[in-house]
């Protein structure tokens, strides 16, 4: 049986336009490559220090 | 495939030639990451677009800068009516790579119509609002709302599984069940869509969930079920139908409810249009009636007019032609020249029709042209004097037998065409005195005093003007 009440905390507002750009400045745009790239260049901080 | 590093192009080598850098792992991230795209567009090719936004992020996940990727997820977005969504990653996808990207398009499709942007702005605040309702337990504000939604954007998958979950709340299985496919029909895979569908087909068809799973297949042979449009048609099967009665009671029926159709429907419509057409034809008439009544009432006018134009002619040549105008005038003169030409001698006759043409008046004279009054004073020079004597003897007999009114007009013509005749003007002064016209013979008694002093007849005029001074 469908909980009505807990069903609906699913669903969330819509982002409205006005709110575009602050969305798309937050996007979290940090991939597996950055990830790679940061974990890489790590140990060659290391090094040189 | 370009290195992270140095940006040289990669080989088929787990390191790159340019730094020497391992690639290994990179290149396995990317691999993976166009797995993910491809199992993406898989699911979005058949619909399944919860499914391939879940792919598409893995693999954006992985490499961000999967452009076809981001542009796909974009679009599944706006495909399930999550605009903001949508154009947030085409803007990202665009600031990545500014040019030869497809998402310049999208977003100036969305963009360059201002009144879909508005739309598409409402349809989300309506969304938002419908939200707002169902938290404060207002279902069915929320259900119009959601409507509304819907018929602004029919492809609001959120709306539509909203409205869906709020019929399942009052139990409008039905309605529930339409909404959900719809849903279906858009994204093919969802689960909440799924999971709400399975609750509904269950609250439908409780027996269905019950029974064996043979029995389940026996029941469904029995039915045909069958999608239409928007509606699922269910259709028994190998039901005899009852003939003879039932088929007369069927018929009876049909004509019952075919003769009150046409009674409660049709009819009523005839009427309407039957009335419409009356009083549109008496609105003709009646335009045509006015019209007709201003053009009566025109000639009206105009006869009227007429009738006044000819009733001022008609005094004008009556002015004419009676016997104050010009045309009796000139006749009298004319008869009265020729009776001079046919007997000079016959001063009577002539003295008549001069008679006459003084009776006519002062209006006759206003009439009288050059030639007539040049004649007439001719006419008056030659007989003048006979006339003088003609009247002069008539109004002395007349004055000297007492018969003053004759004497005073025959007296006065005499004085009139011979104003020296001092005899003339002496016996009119007496004329008068006798018939007691005082004023009248004072001003002649004066005129007879001025003209001819030291006269007989002046001082016979000066004894009469003491008598009337005397007796006033």
């Amino acid at each position: 049986m469908i909980d009505f009440e807990e069903e609906l905390k699913k669903f969330h507002p819509s982002l409205e336009i006005e709110d575009a750009e602050e969305a798309i400045y937050n996007h979290d745009l940090t991939d597996m490559i950055d990830i790679l790239i940061k974990m890489t260049d790590k140990p060659k901080v290391e090094e040189e220090e | 495939m370009i290195c992270y590093n140095c940006g040289c192009r990669l080989s088929e080598h787990n390191f790159c030639t340019g730094c020497g850098v391992d690639v290994s792992l990179y290149k396995r991230i990317m691999f993976t990451s166009n797995r993910f795209y491809n199992d993406g567009l898989e699911k979005a090719s058949v619909r399944d677009l919860s499914g391939a936004i879940v792919s598409l992020r893995q693999s954006l996940k992985l490499n961000k800068n999967h452009i076809d990727a981001r542009n796909l997820l974009g679009l599944v977005y706006f495909e399930m009516g999550e605009v903001v969504s949508a154009l947030s990653e085409w803007v990202i996808s665009k600031n990545l790579r500014p040019k030869k990207n497809i998402a310049d398009d999208y977003i100036d499709m969305v963009q360059n119509n201002q009144s879909r942007l508005d739309t598409i702005n409402q349809t989300i605040k309506k969304y938002n609002q419908a939200l707002q309702y169902c938290y404060q337990d207002s279902e069915d504000l929320a259900v119009i709302q959601l409507k509304k939604v819907l018929s602004y954007n029919p492809k609001y998958v959120c709306a539509h599984q909203l409205l869906a979950l709020l019929y399942i709340q009052t139990e409008e299985w039905e309605k529930a069940y339409r909404e959900l496919q719809k849903c279906c029909q858009i994204d093919a895979n969802n689960t909440i869509t799924l999971r709400y569908m399975k609750e509904v087909e269950h609250m439908l068809s409780p027996e269905e969930g019950t029974k064996n799973a043979p029995k389940k297949r026996g029941s469904s042979e029995k039915i045909v079920r069958y999608q239409s449009g928007n509606e699922t048609i269910i259709q028994p099967l190998n039901v005899k139908e009852h003939r003879g009665v039932s088929s007369l009671l069927n018929l009876g029926l049909g004509v019952i409810i075919g003769v009150a159709i046409a009674c409660f429907l049709i009819l009523p419509g005839r009427i309407q249009s039957a009335k419409a057409d009356i009083n549109k034809d008496l609105r003709a008439v009646s335009e045509q009636s006015d019209a007709k009544t201003a053009t009566i009432d025109e000639l009206e006018q105009k006869v009227q007019k007429l009738t006044d134009e000819k009733a001022l002619l008609s005094e004008e040549l009556a002015s004419y032609q009676g016997t104050d105008g010009t045309l009796q005038a000139t006749d009298g003169l004319m008869m009265a020249v020729s009776a001079y030409m046919k007997a000079p001698d016959d001063i009577k006759a002539i003295a008549d029709y001069l008679e006459a043409l003084d009776e006519e008046g002062e209006e006759a004279e206003e009439h009288k042209t050059d030639a007539f009054t040049s004649l007439y004073d001719s006419l008056v020079a030659t007989v003048g004097p006979k006339l003088e004597e003609y009247y002069y003897n008539i109004g002395y007999s007349s004055f000297r037998s007492e018969d003053y009114d004759t004497a005073i007009p025959n007296l006065e013509r005499a004085y009139r065409y011979n104003n020296t005749n001092g005899d003339a003007l002496f016996y009119l002064g007496e004329s008068y005195f006798y018939t007691e016209d005082y004023d009248t013979a004072k001003k002649i008694f004066a005129q007879v005093i001025d003209d001819y002093p030291g006269t007989r007849k002046a001082s016979s005029s000066e004894t009469h003007l003491a008598e009337i001074n005397n007796a006033g």
